[in-house]
């Protein structure tokens, strides 16, 4: 009955992290989940936790955060995902949106 | 997130817990207590297989609004219904905590002009009471909230802020009643039992909970606003909670004590009295409550915009010594 | 020559000797007491006769159903039921008592599963499973209702009925029935001394009855915009800016679900950023959406014709008469036939959800254990190839359609737009895309001739996910379909099989599109985009007009 943890760990060319030092995105509603980014000296590596009560789509898991780390080239970078039966295109959209939330430049007195 | 510009045009409604939270200070003002990054989930979700958060469902932290410090917590319905847990009750706990002892060092360190400077705390409820997947932790964080409020009592003013999706319910129900002041949009609901309890007890006839229209008429908050149940009824708009809060910090805590509906004999017996009313008239819908206060025309509340309501909504008076 | 003398009026003279029978039960006028309606039925209708129900997704002829289900199975039995929907109980009770036997229908909703294991049991013998129009279209040839028991508003003494707002199958049911000497029965919430405005004339009907209890009518196209999540808005985006707008499409037909729900709530935001207004979505066969008062009140819409009506919306669409096709008494008269007649022959565009895709780009509402029936989607979702006229959208799409030339050698020809939209995951990580459709399941199941289609391949012309868009009448051949299917299937079994240098071949033709490829900017894709945010948003905008439901009212 315990939850499934994953963990991925890639190496890309030119790793880009994040502007911030960390950022947060989501809500842990029923069929969505949240995303934690963290700036970390993992020597142009990226690492990817996922805490989710699904089981089975281990493989899907995967996929989609594999294509989301690659196809941004990310490094030095720790992604976190709670999720609560997100559904692939959900949590593809939710990494894309946790990224552009990441790299917003803040303006002054927000 | 919205900045915080869009955030006040936000509806309510569409906030969600974190965006309440920085929304409802001043801007750029707000701090959070265990923020995610700090990663504070509950422990006992994971051995039931139960999706966890990072916040375990409430932001809490401290912002200001002019020169007050004040304390938020806000809690996020669509985490497990915003229900109460360990870890979630304590972040509730220690925020009320931290403006207890805020109180003290602002009177100390401003001796002369820390009235200007009270700290406050206002609840953003969003949630059905206790979680059952950890309900006795869950119950007892609502006991230390309430004991909470009682060592708030009469220092510092403990503000309800009702107006998300879930509304407030459960025990969180007693404990939204048992703050100073309660600000509520008409889409806010607040009460104990939830409907669909309700039906299931005491049958269609007592409380039809499909009857999407009359729940919201029983427990929403133009009926609470009518009943002076809720102090304030504000348009469904972050702006209009934040604006809100803005007006109640300004007055004075005598002003803030007499919104209180519970927490003195003379209060408890206006609410007998309420009791009394509730069997004597036999009241099928909120609306004929509303009629018996002397709003003629009832139905034509239910559809009115906040502004014009509260123009032409007559309340309850109350019998204040 | 001898001539055989023939009788050529039997029918009437059946008609006459029934209508005898029950004389004694009309008060005045054509009025029938609610009491004696058992007893009329008894006396109007034979075993073996062709009785239709009226009802559809909308409103219900409930009283007359539940009385039919009381007759004596002994006098009245074998009856062959020809109707557009199964969806209240009595529907069914008719065929477990005996008084029914067969059945010739269109949509049965909520009675779908009891409707399978009734089939399955042998209860019911199915004659087939039509779309609206096919149904109608037989009630004037072999399907011909002797007796029809229908429902109303309001009737006068004499039998004029006032169907309004909800108005719907009425007219074609009586027509068939009336016009073949057959016998109207009409049930209606009140009688009384004039009509609004007579919808049925009165020597079109043979009794009137006022019900107990109002009829029953179902909000069936009511979606609260509260519930529209991120990626119904992101797939939105994705069929305005690749659908809508690449084919300028004005003339459409939207499905009842949420995909459509939030393109309509995203014409006043995201399509008027487009530019697109006047461009798009001028006309409308379509109920009265609430969800379409924004873009109405916005001024995108020159016309909607309806199917039937929608509870709360009769003030504002009254209010509206330059949109909707309004009475001289200022109320809306609905027509499914019309409506129906319009979606397929002069509407560009059909697009909605579907449930399940399968790897040849069939498109399927079907579970395996309900008889769900059609509806008039198959309708709207086909190419009409009866279709003469031309338009700039339905030109642009047979120019591209990738078959044209194996079909019609250098002949010009349009197309009809069939977009169908779903994400690639249901709930639960259920996939859209299959190897086999659950239609074949409930073929087995129920018997049927054939597995329930409800959009062909050969009519699709492009499915949306949130993958992309394949615009699939481009492809050339079933191969290349198979691989658009893929590309667009993300994560599913199916999708998995995509080979990526043939997906980046369609990518590079235009057959596939993904949300990069149109420009869309996913992180916009919330729900700031829609113009409304719930129902009381709604309201709202109609001015105070729209007067929903108890049920979706959250204030």
């Amino acid at each position: 009955m315990a939850l499934n943890e994953l963990n991925f760990k890639y190496k890309v060319e030119n790793p880009q992290s994040i502007a911030k030092e960390y950022s947060h995105l989501g809500v842990v509603g029923s069929g969505d989940l949240e995303v934690l980014m963290e700036k970390k000296d993992f020597g142009g590596g990226a690492e990817v936790k996922v805490v989710t009560p699904v089981t089975g789509f281990d493989k899907v898991w995967e996929m989609v955060v594999t294509k989301f780390v690659k196809g941004n080239n990310l490094g030095d970078l720790l992604i976190e995902i709670n999720d609560n039966n997100a559904t692939p295109v959900v949590v593809s959209m939710r990494l894309r949106q946790a990224l552009a939330e990441a790299n917003k430049i803040e303006k002054g007195g927000e | 997130m919205l900045s915080w510009d869009e955030l006040q045009k936000a509806k309510f409604t569409e906030a969600n817990a974190r965006e309440r939270a920085f929304g409802l200070v001043d801007k750029g003002t707000f701090t959070e207590f265990v923020s995610p990054r700090d990663r504070m989930p509950s422990p006992h979700l994971p051995v039931l297989g139960e999706a966890i958060g990072y916040d375990d469902g409430v932001v809490t932290g401290i912002g200001l609004i002019g020169k007050r410090p004040v304390f938020v917590v806000s809690q996020e319905g669509r985490f497990i219904g915003g229900a109460v847990g360990e870890v979630h009750g304590a972040k509730m706990v220690q925020a009320i905590k931290l403006a207890l002892k805020a109180y003290e060092d602002v009177k100390v360190k401003y001796p002369d002009s820390y009235e200007e400077r009270l700290p406050a705390v206002v609840i953003s409820f969003e949630t059905g009471g206790v979680r059952l997947h950890e309900s006795n932790a869950g119950l007892l964080a609502h006991a230390e909230v309430m004991d909470q409020f009682q060592d708030a009592r009469g220092k510092i003013p403990i503000i309800a802020v009702i107006g998300s999706k879930i509304g407030c319910f459960g025990g969180m129900g007693f404990v939204g009643a048992a703050t100073d002041v309660i600000i509520m949009s008409e889409q806010g609901r607040l009460g104990l039992t939830g409907p669909e309890v309700i039906e299931q007890e005491m049958g269609k006839d007592e409380f039809d909970a499909s009857n999407k229209a009359l729940v919201f008429r029983t427990t929403g908050g133009k009926h609470k606003y009518i009943m002076q149940d809720a102090n304030f009824l504000v348009e469904d708009s972050v702006a209009g909670f934040y604006q809100q809060l803005q007006e109640v910090m300004k007055l004075p805590f005598a002003e803030i004590e007499k919104f209180r509906r519970i927490g003195s004999k003379k209060l408890v017996e206006e609410q007998l009295e309420l009791v009394k009313l509730a069997v004597g008239l036999g009241a099928k819908d909120s609306m004929d409550v509303w009629k018996y206060y002397g709003n003629e025309d009832p139905a034509k509340l239910v559809d009115m915009g906040p502004d014009e309501f509260l123009k032409v909504a007559k309340r309850r008076e109350r019998k204040l010594g | 020559m001898e001539r055989e003398v023939r009788v050529w009026d039997n029918l009437k003279r059946d008609t006459e000797e029934r209508m005898k029978k029950v004389a004694h039960l009309v008060e005045e006028g054509k009025v029938v007491k609610a009491e004696n309606t058992v007893a009329l039925l008894e006396g109007v209708i034979k075993p073996g006769d062709k009785v239709n129900l009226e009802g559809n997704n909308q409103k219900q002829a409930d009283f007359l159903a539940e009385c039919l289900c009381e007759v004596d199975p002994k006098k009245i039995y074998d009856l062959h039921m020809v109707q557009s929907v199964v969806s209240l109980k009595s529907h069914l009770d008719v065929f477990e008592k005996g008084i029914a036997k067969k059945l010739d229908f269109s949509f049965s909703g909520p009675q779908a599963g009891r409707l399978a294991d009734f089939v399955r049991d042998g209860k019911l013998e199915l004659g087939a499973i039509h779309t609206y129009l096919e149904l109608f279209g037989r009630y004037y040839a072999d399907l011909v209702p002797k007796v029809a028991l229908i429902v109303a508003f309001e009737a006068d003494k004499e039998g004029n009925l006032y169907t309004g707002f909800n108005t719907e199958d009425t007219p074609i049911i009586v027509e068939a029935t009336k016009f073949k000497q057959g016998i109207v029965i009409a049930q209606v919430n009140k009688i009384v001394d004039k009509v609004p405005r007579v919808d049925i004339p009165a020597d079109w009907v043979d009794f009137v009855i006022q019900s107990p209890k109002n009829f029953y009518i179902e909000p069936l196209f009511t979606r609260d915009p509260g519930l529209i999540t991120d990626t119904q808005i992101l797939m939105g985006m994705m069929a305005l800016k690749g659908v809508y707008a690449e084919y300028g499409v004005q003339s459409m037909n939207h499905g009842i679900g949420f995909f459509t729900a939030a393109i309509e709530l995203m014409l006043p935001t995201y399509a008027e950023e487009l530019g697109l207004k006047g461009k798009i979505c001028s006309y409308f066969a379509l109920n009265p959406h609430p969800t379409m008062i924004p873009a109405i009140e916005s001024g995108w819409v020159k016309n909607i014709h309806c199917f039937g009506g929608e509870l709360g919306m009769e003030k504002y669409v009254a209010a509206r008469s330059d949109v909707f096709f309004i009475g001289p008494d200022g109320t809306l008269r609905s027509n499914r036939a019309y409506s129906q007649a319009a979606g397929h022959y002069a509407m560009d565009m059909f697009i909605g959800g579907t449930l399940q895709i399968d790897k040849y780009g069939n498109s399927s509402t079907a579970t395996a254990n309900r008889v769900a029936g059609f509806g008039g989607a198959p309708n709207m979702g086909c190419d009409a190839k009866g279709r003469r006229h031309s338009s700039d959208a339905w030109l642009k799409c047979g120019l591209e359609y990738g078959m044209q030339e194996a079909l019609l050698g250098k002949m010009p020809r349009g197309k009809k737009l069939v977009v169908q939209m779903q994400e690639t995951f249901k709930e639960k990580m259920d996939p859209a895309f299959v190897d086999e459709l659950d239609a074949w399941k409930l073929q087995k199941n129920a018997n049927l001739d054939i597995p329930p289609v409800m959009v062909y391949s050969d009519d699709v012309t492009h499915y949306i996910t949130e993958e992309g868009i394949a615009y699939f009448h481009k492809c050339v051949d079933m191969k290349e379909k198979m691989a658009a299917i893929r590309a667009i299937a993300g994560y599913t079994e199916i999708g998995l099989q995509a080979k990526e240098e043939e997906t980046m071949d369609l990518r590079k033709r235009g057959i596939v599109k993904t949300p990069e490829d149109l420009g869309i900017d996913v992180t916009r894709a919330n729900r700031s985009m829609l113009a409304a945010k719930n129902i009381k948003e709604l309201v709202e905008w109609s001015g105070g007009l729209y007067n929903p439901p108890a049920r979706f009212r959250n204030w």
